[in-house]
């Protein structure tokens, strides 16, 4: 079941729970618009490159969509549905007033030069300009897309419809991007951890952590759970992993990590397989790589009691049923890595309103959203006793629904 | 079958057999039937007639509606009651065995026989059971009322959404 797939499921299950009727449940769960084109550009060597891109906007009831553009190869038109929802849960969550997108264009980065990749983006904007835009839709960086094609996408949006930096975000720093935006999904994850930690009555001071992926989420999140007091006793990236019971010497990691590209190898653990990191003896697993790592046998082998889900969809909801069943603490994504799209929005009101924050006020605004959206999801889990992902979920349908119900159809 | 006391000391405390002296269970259960459900398989579908009320004795039950999974019940929980007051309603939902299974298996029709009977038991049965309706009135009530604006105005959009927000203020966002 990809991530996309899991999410709709878990969108049902609330549903059902709640006890939302037939139709009304096929009006949230069906997009408003899904747009595929057919990009095609020259390639290096002369030849015409074609490519299929989609853009997908799922709801905007509570206001303009909101999404990433990832270019990967296995990019389809199902997939990108399943996120977009994704984001419209997401964004209602942390009760940012957006709805859910998402696009992507199927191809491999790897096998294309930077002036294709400039060209493919910049055809991707002709094609779509007139259904996205500062007060319809707001791409963002996403898989294999980073600041760089952000700029791309607001200098070509821009060429059609005059100055726009607020049509796109994850921009770089330097061109309207935000303060903070690079480690706000980790940041999040730092300030939700908090709030857990603080209900389960544990201090951060010698919390155990292990993290699954070392990029733009989980070298930020070691980075902050270590400064926060936090022990960091297991990492992994694609290449290898490093564990050490006593803790991780993260400064030690961050600069052989700067050396030789990959956490495998570090002389200060014992060398460990991705797996092992999720079976690591810890207190805190963070799985921030890809979805789908953790099975129904995985999860029955977890030893931390909480779960903070840093990547989309990291946990199959087999898995997630048997951490229910052993009482392991899950914080779903939808609400644990919303912190890279509340500074996307933040991003944007700095756009919108042609300012500048520094980075105290990104992080102290983040840590007001995190913290009020962990508190109604918590909430919901108490009184209603069902696990935070159903409540993450609940309290989505309940905002997007509210804001429909009122609209009108 | 004859229970054991043990078990019977277990069952009166379950919500809808609360109040129950053993001897009444004893008698309430008389004609109960233990059955084993082998995982995967049904212990009844939604639309089923209902003619049973199940008491889960051991391992775990799903209960899905239009194949999403709502809740895994397991020892001691209670499935199919309403059946007792008004057998032969169609099932609302279906009830499959996640692992090998045991429960009991109440008829509806000796349930039947025992209230014409006025025995305490099923009395006391019905009693609890009416609480728990009760409780479910509360809801439809609220449903009702967009019902009714669909029977008046025919318009079923604006009932359909009155719905939708009725469940909304139910969980009270």
């Amino acid at each position: 079941m990809t991530s996309a797939e899991a999410a709709s499921w878990y969108f049902k299950k609330a549903a059902r729970i709640m006890d939302v009727g037939e139709r009304i449940e096929t009006l949230l769960a069906t997009p408003l618009r899904s747009v595929s084109v057919q990009v095609s550009i020259e390639l290096d060597n002369g030849e015409i490159g074609t490519f299929k891109g989609y853009r997908v906007q799922h709801d905007n009831a509570r206001g303009p969509m909101k999404g990433g553009l990832r270019f990967h190869p296995e990019v389809s038109d199902d997939e990108v549905l399943g996120l977009a929802s994704l984001m419209t849960w997401k964004t209602a969550v942390v009760n940012l007033p957006y709805g859910g997108a998402k696009g992507g264009i199927q191809c491999d980065p790897s096998n294309l030069s930077v002036k294709e990749l400039e060209r493919l983006t910049r055809k991707f904007v002709d094609q779509i300009h007139d259904v996205i835009g500062p007060t319809r839709d707001i791409p963002g960086p996403d898989m294999n897309t980073n600041p760089q094609v952000m700029a791309w996408i607001m200098d070509q949006y821009s060429r059609h419809h005059g100055h726009s930096p607020a049509v796109v975000t994850g921009k770089p720093v330097d061109l309207y991007g935000s303060r903070g935006r690079e480690a706000a999904t980790a940041r999040g994850l730092l300030y939700v951890c908090r709030e857990i930690l603080r209900d389960v009555q544990r201090p951060m001071q010698g919390t155990r952590f292990a993290i699954q992926g070392f990029g733009n989420v989980g070298s930020h999140a070691a980075r902050l759970f270590h400064e926060d007091g936090g022990s960091i006793v297991a990492v992994s990236d694609v290449h290898g992993g490093v564990m050490n019971p006593a803790g991780l010497d993260v400064p030690a990691l961050f600069d052989y990590v700067k050396r030789n590209g990959t956490v495998g190898g570090f002389p200060g653990g014992t060398p460990c397989r991705n797996e092992d990191v999720l079976m690591a003896d810890c207190d805190v697993l963070v799985p921030a790589a890809i979805g789908g790592v953790i099975s129904r046998e995985l999860a029955a082998e977890v030893r931390a009691r909480i779960v903070l889900e840093g990547a989309n969809g990291p946990s199959t909801p087999e898995a997630d049923e048997v951490f229910e069943q052993r009482g392991v603490l899950v914080v779903p994504d939808i609400l644990a890595n919303a912190g890279g799209v509340t500074v996307s929005y933040f991003e944007w009101v700095q756009n919108m309103q042609h300012v500048s924050w520094d980075e105290a006020r990104v992080n102290g605004e983040l840590e007001r959203v995190m913290k009020d959206a962990y508190e109604r999801v918590g909430q919901i889990s108490r009184t209603r006793r069902l696990p935070l992902r159903t409540s993450a979920y609940v309290l989505a349908i309940g905002r997007v629904g509210k804001a429909t119900v009122l609209r009108g159809i | 079958m004859s229970i054991p006391a043990a078990l019977l000391k277990k069952l009166v405390q379950i919500p809808i057999f609360q109040g129950l002296t053993v001897p009444e269970a004893a008698e309430f259960f008389e004609v109960a039937l233990e059955q084993t459900v082998e995982p995967g398989r049904a212990l009844f579908r939604e639309g089923d007639e209902g003619d049973a009320l199940f008491v889960i004795l051991s391992g775990t039950v799903a209960v899905t509606k239009r194949d999403v999974e709502l809740a895994t019940l397991s020892t001691h929980a209670v499935l199919g009651e309403m059946s007792l007051v008004s057998p032969g309603d169609a099932r609302s939902a279906t009830a499959v065995a996640k692992t090998e299974v045991t429960v009991l298996k109440v008829p509806s029709k000796r349930v039947q026989k025992l209230i014409k009977g006025e025995h305490l038991a099923a009395l006391k049965v019905v009693v609890n059971l009416a609480q728990v309706m009760a409780q479910r009135l509360a809801a439809i009530n609220e449903r009702l009322v967009g019902a009714d604006l669909r029977t008046r105005g025919g318009d079923s959009k604006r009932a359909e959404l009155a719905d939708f927000a009725g469940i909304l203020n139910r969980w009270s966002f």
